[in-house]
């Protein structure tokens, strides 16, 4: 079975954390004071994430063949795509990480899984899978909350 | 490169040449003062760092507020743009700045002159060098942070402005550089071409070359020529050599350093303070020692000579290092090595400690951000310092009066500095310091941007502090995370399944490769021993099916399956009458076989052991009357068929004791087989005593009797046993077959009134082939079997006449018409006429006596309407049916006149002669002819005057006859052999003799038989087999008989009635 994943982050904005002043003017006062907590609107909501993939990957792969020559630009597409789609969804302050999975349907098993060192509290993942007859595609995406 | 090197803002400034000429003034002995200087530096060094720290802080700390102080200033308020760019050149040299201050004078001295001595050619040479230098700085910009030469534009144009237009100019092209990144590469390549042609080509180098050489020491030339050589490869040298070439230059550059050793240090420290950071002060002290010492070398020496010249050197030096790092990658190992081998032929001995020195620096340099910046910054130095030296030689004399304006500006904005940083306050340095030393990476791109500018070398800045940026950030995120990793917890997550996707089995692959939608294959054939399978047909139905051709019966196929043959069982049809048909004969057969095979086994012997032998025949035997139902009961009365010869009825009466059983009082007929003696073929009973019975005519299966009660009663032979009671009597079953038919109580009108006498059936079956033309029916009745007539008589004289009549259907429930008929049967008797024979003859013969009674009737075999009866007055009366005349009404005997005698039997020979015996009561025997009233013979005396109560001819021989007379004697005639008398006379004693009957055979193929069937008082039956003589056949037998008969009337008409008995007499 022929796999190719296409990955794509996008980084967090880091401008708060960027301008740090002189370090004359903070050399005063060492205390920070960090957004450990995404405000709620802007949480990683894994259900919303996953309509938009699912809405996503339907528009895009339904009725695709697999072919072995072209599923390496798919998956960046789409992830691209996907990535771009859910930083328009203004989860602010969240690296995303989008990781598209195609693999050809032959009839092997495949066991795909994935495991996390994070802030539970704030960081979230979603995944959808889509499955016609020549190919599948899994698309996972994490989301870690940038304090 | 020398001449593009001085064109920029440090065009003015031949530090190498000033230097080295310091450096050839003040120090004498060059090597050995090297030594010296390098001992001195490391302990310098050593104590500077202490020093720097702890005594030399506050002065350097005064310094550094003058040089603070204008910078703050020309940022806030930038009033004075020339004094800016002062400053910022300053800012980049201000380590030695002290030193500076201290030499400027003389400096000044030394370039003003050379300047005016180089004048001439100075203008010339500078437009070359500005191209060049132009080409350098771009590529110096364009391969250091071009963010810095963003950043800095104003204060390098505004710098510029203040030095001169020239670098206006110049600043403005380099101003483009950054965007002409792209050509650097070009450009390198020009550069490089003009380098090489300028120390060639360029006479004016050729000259100031050799000026420079003049003015130095013979040393010093043949280092700089070589090192000539060398800048021009060294740009392909890799960073390392250059490091070393550097070193070898402060080497010469500490000659002339020489002399401000104490000041260099101090102002040294004071950079390294200012820009300060912290690890460099925690490096190790050794490893701060030899940095210290090359860094202090280095600006030592650029510090001993002019600002100016420091400062385009370092320009160059930033150059030229930055050819060098580039082309580092391109420049081979080998020549560098080469190179360095050069180089070690050439540096001194004394050098090697420096070298070595700079080679424990290098590796340092690179471990820190802060370190690398310091020494890109003293690396360039020395690097600066070569080309310086070798520019110098050439140059110092060219641009004298240019480099004299520019230096004395650049002392002059030194000094302003310098003023400046003494006025600030030493607390606030050190609270400047303190904070470096916390955010070290903040203060240093600061400070490098102050500096940036004045020496021309801020791209160098620029990487360090893109370095330092980095840096920062890498602190600055490496804080942060530890300050949010107390805040935050981080944890495994569970794992995620994101797809699983068991693997297809072959079935369903199957099924979708070539299945069709909406399907599903249920079952495979396999074989039955993978039962484990789990896809498993049926078992197959099997069926065996037989068929048979031609078919045979009604089964011509069937299956193995019982329910196959259920099915054919169905089918056969049993045709149940014939096959009882075929039982019973058989059984009769095999009955019949069984009993000959007992009788030959053992008759003999028992007969005779028994002495049951007569003496007239050959062998006996017994007819089993000891059954229980026949025991006691006397016989009286035997008659055989005159069809079925062996079968003979017996008539039994009651039984003389009582027996106790429901046949008491009832009489039994048996029919028995003479050739099974063992039992009767059918057992009959009667309600009345039965006098006489006959056999039907054709076939003896009806046996017709008449009794007492003057009935006529009918068996039916063929009668299912089942219709019959059955009485079981000692472990054997018996049917006692009831009568089909009797007339007792029906006819009464008709019937008789007394006593029957005789039955006799009316046929002529028996005569057929002899009177076949007497009746025309006679076949068909014979064929029919069963139309014939039975009469019967009774004492009275009344004769009737019955029709047998067979019903075509039984009719178990009985019939209602026919009374006399027993439920089943299907024979009945039916009167047909009745003739009154009393009467007539009661009229006509016997006037005395009243009515005549009849004792004996026979019909005419040949022609049954013809019919004798025999009468108690010893007549004959001679009938018809149809009451007919006829010719002799009656047979008389030859005594005339009527007699009281009783013609008792009278029988027709069997034969078909019409000829009869009539045997009376008073023991006369007559012979009659139906032709004649008187008999043909007649003997009286032959039984001694007994009755004869029996008289039969023999069946098988026509001229022989049996008389049974009343003292139980059986007499055998032969008429053929003796007409006078019987043949043989057999007396039956001590059983008497009851009645007797005879049988045979003739037609026999084992032997004619004659059988004389005779039943005792005792009850016994004998079956006495008589004598070949008398059984077999004689030839021509009849002849001989009608021969007698035929001589007997004229005898008897001789004699007459009385001569016959005459005869008889006799």
């Amino acid at each position: 079975m022929a796999t190719s994943a296409g990955m794509s982050s996008a980084g967090p904005s880091f401008s708060g954390v960027d301008v740090l002043p002189e370090t004359e003017k903070h050399s005063g006062d060492p205390e920070n004071t960090y957004i450990l907590r995404p405000i709620f609107q802007q949480r990683f909501r894994p259900s919303v994430i996953k309509d938009c993939i699912h809405t996503l990957l339907k528009a895009e792969l339904a009725g695709t063949e697999y072919s072995a020559e072209e599923t390496p630009q798919l998956t960046k597409r789409l992830s691209e795509n996907i990535k771009d789609k859910l930083k328009e969804m203004g989860f602010d302050r969240y690296k995303m990480v989008v990781q598209v999975v195609i693999g050809e349907q032959r009839g092997e098993g495949v066991f795909m899984a994935a495991r996390c060192f994070w802030d539970a509290d704030t960081d979230n993942y979603t995944h959808d899978v889509f499955m016609n007859d020549s190919l599948f595609c899994v698309v996972a995406a994490f989301g870690c909350f940038y304090y | 490169m020398e001449p593009g090197k001085r064109r920029t803002k440090d065009d003015t400034w031949k530090a190498d040449d000033l230097r080295r000429q310091l450096w050839a003034v003040q120090s004498g002995g060059a090597k050995e003062e090297k030594k010296h200087r390098e001992k001195q530096l490391r302990k310098e060094s050593e104590a500077d760092i202490t020093d720097h720290k702890e005594h030399r802080d506050p002065d350097r700390d005064i310094q550094r507020h003058r040089d603070r102080a204008p910078d703050r200033e020309a940022r806030s308020s930038k009033e004075n743009p020339r004094r800016e760019g002062d400053r910022e050149r300053y800012g980049e040299r201000r380590k030695d700045s002290r030193d500076w201050e201290k030499e400027r004078p003389r400096e000044k001295h030394r370039e003003q002159d050379a300047e005016k001595s180089r004048s001439k050619a100075k203008d010339r040479e500078k437009e070359k060098e500005r191209r060049l230098r132009r080409e350098e700085l771009r590529q110096a910009t364009a391969h250091r942070d071009l963010l810095e030469w963003e950043a800095w534009p104003d204060r390098g144009e505004k710098k510029v402005r203040s030095v001169s237009k020239v670098r206006i100019e110049e600043k403005e092209r380099r101003d483009e550089d950054p965007e002409r990144g792209d050509e650097d590469r070009e450009r390198r390549y020009r550069e490089r071409k003009l380098q090489y042609g300028d120390s060639k080509e360029n006479p004016l180098k050729y000259w100031l070359y050799k000026e420079g050489e003049r003015r130095h020491r013979k040393k010093h030339r043949e280092k700089n020529s070589t090192r000539e050589k060398r800048e021009k490869y060294s740009k392909e040298k890799n960073s390392l050599f250059s490091d070393k070439e550097g070193e070898e230059r402060h080497r010469e550059i500490r000659h002339k350093e020489g002399f401000h050793v104490d000041e260099r240090h101090r102002s040294s420290a004071e950079r390294k303070e200012r820009s300060s950071k912290e690890e460099y002060r925690k490096r190790e002290p050794e490893s701060g020692e030899h940095r210290n010492q090359g860094a202090h070398l280095r600006r030592d020496g650029t510090g001993s000579q002019h600002a100016e010249n420091l400062v385009r050197s370092n320009g160059k030096g930033k150059d030229s290092r930055r050819k060098h790092s580039r082309e580092e990658g391109q420049v081979s190992g080998k020549s560098a090595l080469r190179q360095n081998a050069e180089e070690a032929v050439e540096i001194e001995k004394e050098d090697t400690d420096l070298a070595n020195a700079g080679v424990d620096e290098y590796p340092v340099t690179f471990e820190d951000d802060f370190e690398d910046y310091e020494d890109d910054f003293e690396v360039c130095d020395g690097d600066d310092d070569d080309s310086n030296r070798s520019d110098s030689k050439e140059k110092t004399e060219e641009l004298p009066l240019a480099r004299k304006r520019e230096i004395q500006e650049i002392q002059k904005a030194i000094n302003a500095e310098n003023e400046r940083i003494e006025e600030l306050s030493s607390q606030q340095f050190q609270k400047q310091v303190w904070l470096e030393n916390d955010k070290d990476p903040r203060a240093d791109p600061n400070s490098s941007h102050s500096r940036a500018p004045v020496c021309g070398i801020f791209v160098d800045f620029a990487t360090a502090s893109r370095r330092q940026k980095s840096r920062t950030q890498a602190l600055k995120q490496k804080s942060r995370s530890t300050k949010l990793l107390r805040l935050i917890d981080l944890d495994f997550s569970l794992t995620f399944s994101l797809l699983d996707l068991p693997p297809v089995n072959e079935y369903d692959m199957y099924i979708r490769n070539f299945g069709k939608k909406n399907t599903k294959q249920a079952y495979v054939q396999y074989n039955e021993d993978n039962v484990e399978r789990d896809i498993q047909t049926e078992d197959i139905e099997t069926r065996e099916v037989w068929t048979q051709h031609p078919g045979e019966g009604a089964i011509v196929s069937g299956g193995s399956e019982e329910r196959e043959t259920s099915d054919a069982t169905v089918v056969p049809k049993i045709d149940t009458p014939r096959l009882s048909n075929f039982l019973r004969k058989a059984c009769q057969v095999i009955a019949i076989l069984l009993e000959e095979d007992r009788l030959a086994a053992e008759p003999t012997c028992k007969l005779r052991t028994q002495d049951n032998t007569l003496s007239i025949s050959d062998s006996a035997s017994q007819l089993n009357t000891g059954l229980p139902f026949l025991q006691n009961r006397k016989v009286s009365c035997l008659h055989a068929s005159q069809v079925q010869r062996q079968t003979v009825v017996s008539v039994h009466d009651l039984p003389g004791k009582g027996f106790a059983q429901p046949l008491d009082h009832r009489y039994i007929l048996c029919v028995w087989d003479i050739w099974q003696p063992s039992g009767p073929q059918k057992v009959l009973i009667c309600e009345s005593k039965v006098t006489c019975c006959c056999f039907s005519p054709f076939k003896a299966f009806l046996l017709f009797a008449g009794t007492v009660h003057g009935s006529v009663v009918v068996w039916d032979l063929r009668e299912d046993s089942r219709i019959h009671p059955y009485v079981k009597l000692s472990n054997c079953s018996w049917t006692f077959r009831m009568p089909t038919f009797s007339t007792d109580g029906i006819l009464t009108s008709v019937n008789h009134q007394s006593p029957l006498q005789a039955v006799e059936p009316i046929s002529t079956s028996v005569c057929r082939k002899q009177s076949f033309v007497l009746s025309p029916f006679s076949t068909e009745e014979g064929t029919s079997g069963l139309s014939f007539h039975i009469a019967s008589l009774d004492e009275s004289g009344v004769l009737n006449v019955w029709v047998v009549v067979e019903l075509p259907k039984a009719d178990i429930a009985g019939s209602i018409s026919d009374l006399g008929l027993i439920p089943g049967g299907r024979i009945k008797l039916v009167h047909s006429a009745v003739i009154q024979l009393g009467g007539r003859l009661s009229h006509e013969d016997s006037e005395f006596w009243g009515t005549t009674q009849t004792l004996s009737i026979k019909f005419l075999p040949s022609d049954p309407s013809h019919f004798i009866v025999g009468t108690d007055v010893g007549l004959i009366n001679h009938g018809t049916r149809q009451d007919l005349k006829v010719s002799p009404k009656s047979f008389k005997p030859q005594q005339c006149g009527l007699r009281a005698v009783k013609v008792n039997v009278i029988d027709f020979s069997p034969f078909g002669e019409p000829i009869f015996l009539a045997g009376c009561s008073d023991g006369s025997l007559r012979l009659h002819q139906m032709t004649s009233e008187w008999p043909l013979a007649q003997w009286d005396g032959s039984t001694r005057g007994h009755a004869i109560t029996g008289l039969q001819w023999s069946p098988t021989r026509p001229a022989m006859f049996l008389v049974q007379d009343a003292a139980s004697t059986v007499y055998i005639w032969d008429l053929l052999q003796s007409d006078l008398g019987p043949v043989a006379t057999q007396p039956i004693s001590p059983d008497r003799l009851v009645a007797m009957t005879v049988t045979g055979e003739p037609e026999r193929p084992g032997g004619s038989f004659l059988a004389l069937v005779l039943a005792r008082s005792s009850g016994t039956v004998d079956v006495q087999y008589l004598k070949k003589q008398w059984a077999a056949t004689q030839v021509e037998e009849i002849q001989w008989l009608r021969l007698f008969l035929q001589e007997a009337p004229t005898e008897r008409g001789h004699g007459g009635c009385g001569h016959v008995t005459k005869a008889m007499c006799v």
